[in-house]
């Protein structure tokens, strides 16, 4: 057997050591995930002769030409709310975790934390608190008419933008931990060292910390699109007819039509088009992609 | 070299023991559960003796003393000391179509649910009929039975009367807070007035949405197979597209009628009784074109033995007993499907005698005049209905 | 710190002198606004968390907990009031703490896995790794149901256990992953050419430096189980939990006992993230 070798980077080209890293966790995925994946692809290949019979596997495609026919309107706002809701998570949790990692100090643990506390209450009784919060006669709708644009009939509930700030408020901490941790291990005596050398600070960052952080920007960008593009709560209580999601309809397709290869096949799309979507975006960040 | 062989070796091993852990605790879970409580399973009957009961229901659904199901001198309680049998009662149900989500693999295998009771609201348990999925109520056991109140003998769900006896009950009507409506709304016409643009709520619940929309047209609904809802439909699209409609919402309208979200919305009476003790601005009426009226049932699935089905009559019997049904409705203040329970909250005094007079929990006749409970759908047009109000509500 | 080598690597220790700091951040002016925009949003973070926190003092008239009726301290008085209310927190929080240790376990040894060595089916882990997250809730609960229904296995705490690994596994990966990424493992080699066992090495050097993300990841894996609700209603049977219970009983009630258990979870929490700070500056103390 031969030794692991090790390369400039300091990677090893392992022979036993990652598959038994990697065992546990992946044989636990394909017995808990996989295999209920392989019975939705069967199922969305089959048709039901009534509502109520077991559906019956024919080979049968016409819910995938219903999916991306009559579903599309769904799919695109899913990706649209999905994606703003990314890009404010950025604007928003870039800034906190930066000043975590460079302001926090002692205190890095607590602040850190103090992020995700508010997730460990209920997602009803967070939602509640919102719409006492954002209420139609409340002081923050009162302020949101005040803009020119709105009026005094502006609502801030049930609006596409009620959506959007839910799932980046509901999703935020894991855009937030994850360029955290990456940037808690940059040494920023690099950008002092650059300052030092007459490096504008902006310029600094630039050049310097963001680079390094790409891994956690791109790991919270996938754990905040992902989940929040197959979401329906946020739609449901924040939301109104007109901004239903692709998880809504899924949601709908499978509990209330009972139509599970119908349900099956509009799960399926979905991840294909998000995985698509992450491979394209690895892709377009780089080095610091899936590849290394 | 002899270092990292070792690490190596150290960090698969460790990823083994890791592996054992996680597998460990998957044949755990093919062992047996050990919760309090029924578990779901997909073999065997159970084959518990004749002196525990198994009741799945909807949460909040029965009386509560100190705060605890199990409470002393509550039904539950009540029970176990009149005939030892002792009730394992859970409170799982939160949505019909969940529960038959969760239960239809097993009944359509023929295998038992792992309750013995459940309580469907009337139309899911019509279906569950209609399927072959129920076992006849041993209604020799239960003669309070006739304590039924005549409004829903023999209901469209259930015929014969055989196999299911009802619940609770409520009504489904306008719901609207006074202080933003700033009138009292009479009509389905007022939910459509130009004022109230944005601020009108529906139900996800088809049947009550659509059916007082259809009363509100001339449509009736006793006898559904025959009639043409789309009217109704057309309708609430029309309402959903003006922006009329803001939401479609469960349970969940209690919040926006408090917080002033909604003028007004189709909602529950038992939902408004509790509502309007802390909020006497938020009110309830049925419609003068009429509301719907709702019940859930207790229906026993196919599944359980001789002696679970018997013990089950005998809860029935128990609840159907005016003084049970009336210690119920004190807490859960939904329509007693029993005769006499007024009367017993008279007597009770205090706090529940002012609930005897309560129009939310007792209508009088006209207002009873004015509600219809659905008919049994075929399953197609059930299906066709269904999918028709998904594709309006967004869902 | 015991190994002498000087690694490149970030060390836990900087000298924090003002200058560095402000270097570090930028200048006066934009540490400044970037403090604000901070603060900004952490007030965002937490106001329905206050909204909760004022309404658990409410003494509501009526079962629902909406509307302000007057203070009181005797929901904090009697928390435990509800006693099914009670039983399913405390079933999250065991089957919280159960499914986060062995999804961290698993989680943390795919991210090494991933970053640190070059394999056959590297690319292709990834990718499996993403798809779980890709699946609506909805469709995993109900695929797992069948799953288990098909293997005639009892549901229960340990089949919502084993559907909340599921789940956690892709997040942990990820985050530690985050950490992970572009690590100079030649640390561990020196360590080692010092004579440090590799026991030592792991606990001394590898875990130490991607504590973080796994902390990180502890954290985001706890709130997740916490709030779970639909995978969880359907691998479940008759065990409830926490949402679960207040999900289905919001049909009837919402009670102030609700806010005060959210608000007992949050202030555990902050006490527990309170420690650690704490005892550092002891440490540092003594050294």
């Amino acid at each position: 057997m031969a030794a692991a070798t090790t390369d400039d980077t300091g990677l090893r080209k392992g022979r036993f050591a990652p598959y038994g890293l990697l065992s546990p966790g992946i044989l636990w995925l394909l017995l808990f995930f996989l295999v209920p994946v392989v019975m939705l692809v069967k199922a969305s290949l089959s048709t039901k002769p009534s509502r109520f019979a077991e559906p019956e596997f024919a080979w049968d495609f016409s819910n995938y030409t219903a999916a991306l026919s009559e579903y599309s309107p769904e799919f695109i706002r899913s990706f649209l709310y999905a994606g703003i809701a990314t890009v404010l998570a950025i604007l928003i949790g870039y800034p906190l975790a930066y000043w975590i990692a460079t302001c926090g100090g002692r205190w890095k643990n607590f602040l850190i934390g103090l992020v995700v506390v508010p997730f460990f209450t209920s997602y009803l009784i967070r939602t509640i608190a919102w719409t006492s919060i954002l209420q139609d006669d409340g002081v923050v709708t009162g302020l949101y008419q005040l803009l020119p644009w709105v009026g005094s009939d502006g609502r801030i509930l049930a609006t596409p933008m009620a959506v959007v700030g839910g799932l980046t408020y509901n999703f935020i901490s894991f855009m937030i931990l994850p360029i955290y941790v990456s940037l808690e291990k940059i040494d920023f005596r690099l950008t002092e060292a650059a300052a030092d050398l007459g490096c504008a600070p902006w310029r600094a960052f630039r050049k310097v910390v963001l680079p390094l952080s790409l891994p956690g920007i791109f790991a919270g960008s996938l754990l905040v699109f992902i989940p929040a593009a197959g979401d329906y709560l946020n739609a449901r209580y924040l939301g109104s007819p007109q901004t239903s999601m692709i998880g809504t309809v899924v949601q709908n397709k499978f509990l209330v039509q009972f139509d599970y290869p119908q349900a099956a096949a509009l799960s399926l799309v979905l991840m294909v088009i998000i995985t698509v979507m992450v491979l394209v975006y690895s892709r377009f960040l780089g080095t610091e992609g899936l590849a290394v | 070299m002899t270092n990292r062989v070792t690490r190596r070796r150290f960090l698969v091993s460790t990823a083994a023991l890791g592996g054992l852990a996680a597998g460990s605790t998957a044949l755990a879970a093919c062992g047996g559960s050990e919760e309090s409580g029924s578990s779901t399973t997909a073999a065997g009957g159970g084959g518990a003796a004749a002196n525990t009961l198994t009741f799945d229901n909807w949460t909040l659904y029965i009386d509560k003393p100190n705060d605890d199901l199990f409470g002393e001198g509550g039904t539950l309680a009540e029970f176990q000391k009149a005939t030892g049998i002792e009730v394992e009662y859970t409170e799982g149900i939160n949505d019909n179509n969940e529960l038959f989500a969760k239960i239809q693999p097993l009944l359509s295998k023929g295998d038992p649910i792992g309750s013995t009771i459940i309580a469907p609201t009337f139309w899911m348990a019509g279906r569950l009929l209609q399927l072959g999925w129920l076992d006849k109520l041993p209604l020799a056991e239960i003669p309070n039975a006739a304590n039924l109140i005549p409004s829903l003998q023999d209901p469209p769900s259930d015929p014969t009367g055989e196999y299911s006896l009802p619940w609770q009950s409520g009504m489904a009507g306008i719901a609207y807070n006074q202080a933003i409506t700033g009138r009292e709304l009479t009509t389905m016409d007022d939910m459509w007035d130009p004022a109230f643009n944005g601020k009108i709520g529906m139900l996800t619940e088809m049947r009550d949405t659509i059916g007082l929309i259809a009363l509100s047209l001339g449509i009736d609904l006793a006898d559904p197979d025959s009639q043409d809802y789309q009217p109704a439909f057309a309708k609430l699209e029309e309402e959903v597209a003006n922006g009329q409609i803001r939401q479609f919402t469960g349970n969940d309208y209690v919040d926006d009628l408090e917080q002033g979200n909604f003028a007004a919305c189709i909602g529950w009476s038992g939902d408004v009784a509790q509502l309007s003790v802390s909020n006497p601005d938020i009110k309830f009426v049925v419609p003068e074109s009429g509301g719907t009226l709702w019940f859930d049932t207790m229906v026993i699935p196919k599944g359980s033995t001789a002696e679970q089905i018997e013990a089950a009559g005998k809860f029935m019997n128990f609840v159907y007993d005016p003084v049970n049904a009336a210690r119920i409705t004190e807490f859960v203040q939904y329509i007693s499907p029993v005769q006499g329970v007024q009367e017993e909250l008279r007597k009770m005094g205090g706090e529940a005698a002012t609930l005897a007079d309560n129009q939310l929990l007792f209508p009088n006749a006209s207002t009873l005049a004015r509600l219809q409970t659905w008919g049994t759908l075929s399953v197609e047009k059930e299906q066709q209905m269904d999918e028709e109000f998904a594709r309006i509500s967004g869902a | 710190m015991a190994e002498g080598a000087a690694p490149p690597v970030v060390a836990e220790v900087r000298p924090a002198t003002g200058s560095t700091r402000a270097s570090r951040a930028g200048s006066g002016w934009g540490r400044r606004i970037l403090t604000l925009v901070a603060i900004a949003a952490y007030v965002w973070l937490f106001l329905p968390i206050l909204n909760i926190v004022v309404f658990s003092f409410n003494d509501p008239a009526g079962k629902y907990n909406l509307s302000w009726d007057g203070f009181t301290l005797a929901n904090w008085a009697d928390p435990f009031k509800d006693a099914q209310l009670t039983e399913a927190f405390w079933r999250s929080l065991i089957v919280a703490a159960v499914a986060v240790t062995i999804a961290l376990a698993m989680g943390s040894f795919i991210a090494i896995a991933l970053s640190r060595y070059r394999f056959t089916g590297n690319k292709a882990t990834e990718v499996f790794l993403i798809l779980p997250l890709t699946t609506p809730e909805i469709v995993l609960g109900a695929s797992l149901y069948q799953l288990f229904l098909g293997r005639d296995v009892v549901l229960g705490q340990a089949t919502v256990t084993i559907a909340h690994i599921m789940f956690l596994v892709s997040f942990v990966a990820m985050t530690v992953k985050a950490r992970v990424r572009g690590f100079d493992w030649t640390v561990e080699d020196a360590a080692m050419d010092l004579g440090a066992r590799p026991l030592r090495v792991f606990w001394k050097v590898t875990f130490p430096l991607i504590l973080p993300g796994i902390l990180a990841a502890a954290l985001l894996s706890f709130a997740l189980s916490l709030d779970d609700y639909i995978v969880t209603d359907f691998t479940r049977g008759e065990f409830t939990t926490f949402p679960i219970q207040v999900n289905n009983a919001f049909r009837v009630s919402y009670p102030p006992q609700v806010n005060v258990l959210a608000t007992l979870i949050l202030i555990v929490t902050l006490i527990l993230f309170t420690i650690g700070p704490l005892s550092q500056r002891r440490r540092s103390r003594a050294t």
